[in-house]
């Protein structure tokens, strides 16, 4: 599936946290995901995603697939390939459904 | 979880002008007539709001189409990647004026109707005609496919009245209805006594006024007010606590001072003469806005980490102090 931003959406890389976030994964520190790096806003509604959700984010452009962003997820953090493309479809099925993206 | 702030703001409310050819009842900004930048200083407010990676710039206090650089402000904003808003009370939009719009990439336009009926309206806007003139401003800019939201003041005018409202702005192709909750700053603090609701209204107008957002489809109703958690009703993806001024947005006057929000008269620095991001972080006020303490009825109160005493700027107003309880909150003493 072909993941495409909602165009309605208003976002922003919280540039300092998201460095801070990609530092403490590289630190194998736990708690790395638990910062808000992107801020995004629908309808007067905010929102954030951690650092994982904001790499996918970034990556949802109507050109790549599900399986090229779980690719470049993998490498990215190191992941098992297989389990990185069903997170990630979960993920992408999950911001769908609150109307974030839509899937074709 | 929520934040006490984010990185910067998210948006910015900026009076660009402190003119207008209306003089409405409540308006908060008609005792403070600053006077308005130049067109460069302008620009340069634009690009520090650009740097500090503020997602929306919303014009608002006089009416921004007062303004003769207006246009070429908002092409400099959007080129730079800001989201532009304004609020206009629609009486300079004719046909000419909404195609400007439409063409300078507006991300939207907030139409002020406070009353679905005209004489209402125009009585409580002092300006005879000026409901037609709102309608005729909202039909134009539909019809050019400019978002629309109707903005409207509840206050003693309306606060029965509103679905009709509502109705109205759904007839008019409004995304969006924004029902703000009255501030005693200004010309709202002289007419206090004749405007305001009681708290026990205040309470009555959201029970009827929440569960249309179920009901009502096609059009957002929107409240922006932080003592809704009494009801239950904050919202599930709130970031922060209580109002988002100091958190989520910041208020830019005509001269560019800069205001938690524009119904807190303190000033935290100049945009042109402070470094803006110190401002936004380091600020003693903000500071003291973000970590509020709990103080009378709202000590021990359950709802306290939620609406963190409700509206600041209320409060200020009323009672003189941040920490007061909102003026507005309808909760007995002890039995939060």
């Amino acid at each position: 599936m072909r993941p495409e931003r909602n165009p309605a959406i208003v976002w922003r890389l919280e540039k300092k946290i998201y460095d801070e976030a990609w530092e403490a994964a590289r630190n194998d520190e736990e708690d790395f995901d638990d910062k808000g790096v992107l801020t995004l806003m629908l309808k007067g509604g905010i929102h954030q995603l951690n650092l994982v959700g904001a790499e996918i984010w970034t990556r949802v452009d109507g050109q790549r697939d599900d399986a090229a962003i779980a690719a470049e997820m993998a490498e990215l953090f190191g992941w098992e390939p297989e389990e990185t493309v069903e997170a990630v479809r979960a993920f992408l099925e999950g911001i769908a459904s609150r109307g974030w993206i839509t899937l074709s | 979880m929520t934040l006490t702030h984010l990185a910067s703001p998210v948006t910015v409310n900026w009076g660009i002008t402190a003119r207008c050819n209306f003089v409405c009842s409540h308006c908060f900004s008609r005792l403070d007539q600053a006077p308005e930048l130049s067109t460069e200083d302008a620009l340069r407010v634009i690009d520090i709001l650009a740097e500090h990676s503020v997602m929306f710039l919303n014009y608002g206090t006089g009416e921004p189409l007062l303004r003769k650089d207006l246009f070429e402000l908002t092409a400099h904003a959007t080129g730079k990647g800001l989201k532009v808003t304004m609020n206009s009370n629609g009486s300079l939009i004719d046909e000419a004026a909404a195609d400007r719009i439409r063409d300078a990439g507006f991300h939207g336009v907030g139409i002020s109707i406070d009353s679905a009926d005209p004489a209402t309206h125009d009585a409580f806007r002092r300006m005879p005609g000026s409901f037609d003139k709102a309608v005729r401003a909202a039909r134009l800019l539909r019809e050019r496919g400019v978002p629309l939201s109707i903005s409207s003041v509840i206050c003693k005018i309306n606060h029965t009245g509103f679905p009709e409202l509502v109705t109205l702005a759904l007839e008019l192709g409004a995304h969006t209805i924004d029902l703000h909750n009255f501030k005693c700053s200004g010309m709202g603090g002289l007419n206090k006594d004749q405007l305001d609701l009681s708290p026990e209204e205040w309470k009555a107008f959201y029970e009827r006024a929440v569960p249309m957002r179920e009901t009502v489809h096609d059009i957002e109703i929107a409240f922006d007010d932080p003592i809704l958690s009494l009801l239950g009703a904050e919202d599930k993806a709130a970031l922060v606590a209580g109002s988002v001024c100091g958190k989520l947005s910041l208020y830019v006057k005509p001269d560019g001072e800069v205001t938690p929000c524009g119904f807190i008269p303190v000033t935290i620095g100049h945009i042109l003469k402070d470094d803006f991001g110190q401002m936004w972080e380091s600020s003693p006020v903000l500071d003291h806005l973000r970590h509020k303490s709990a103080t009378g009825k709202c000590s021990g109160c359950s709802k306290f980490s939620a609406c963190l005493g409700g509206c600041t700027a209320r409060a200020l107003a009323v009672y003189g102090s941040y920490e007061a309880p909102d003026p507005h909150c309808w909760v007995e003493e002890g039995k939060g």
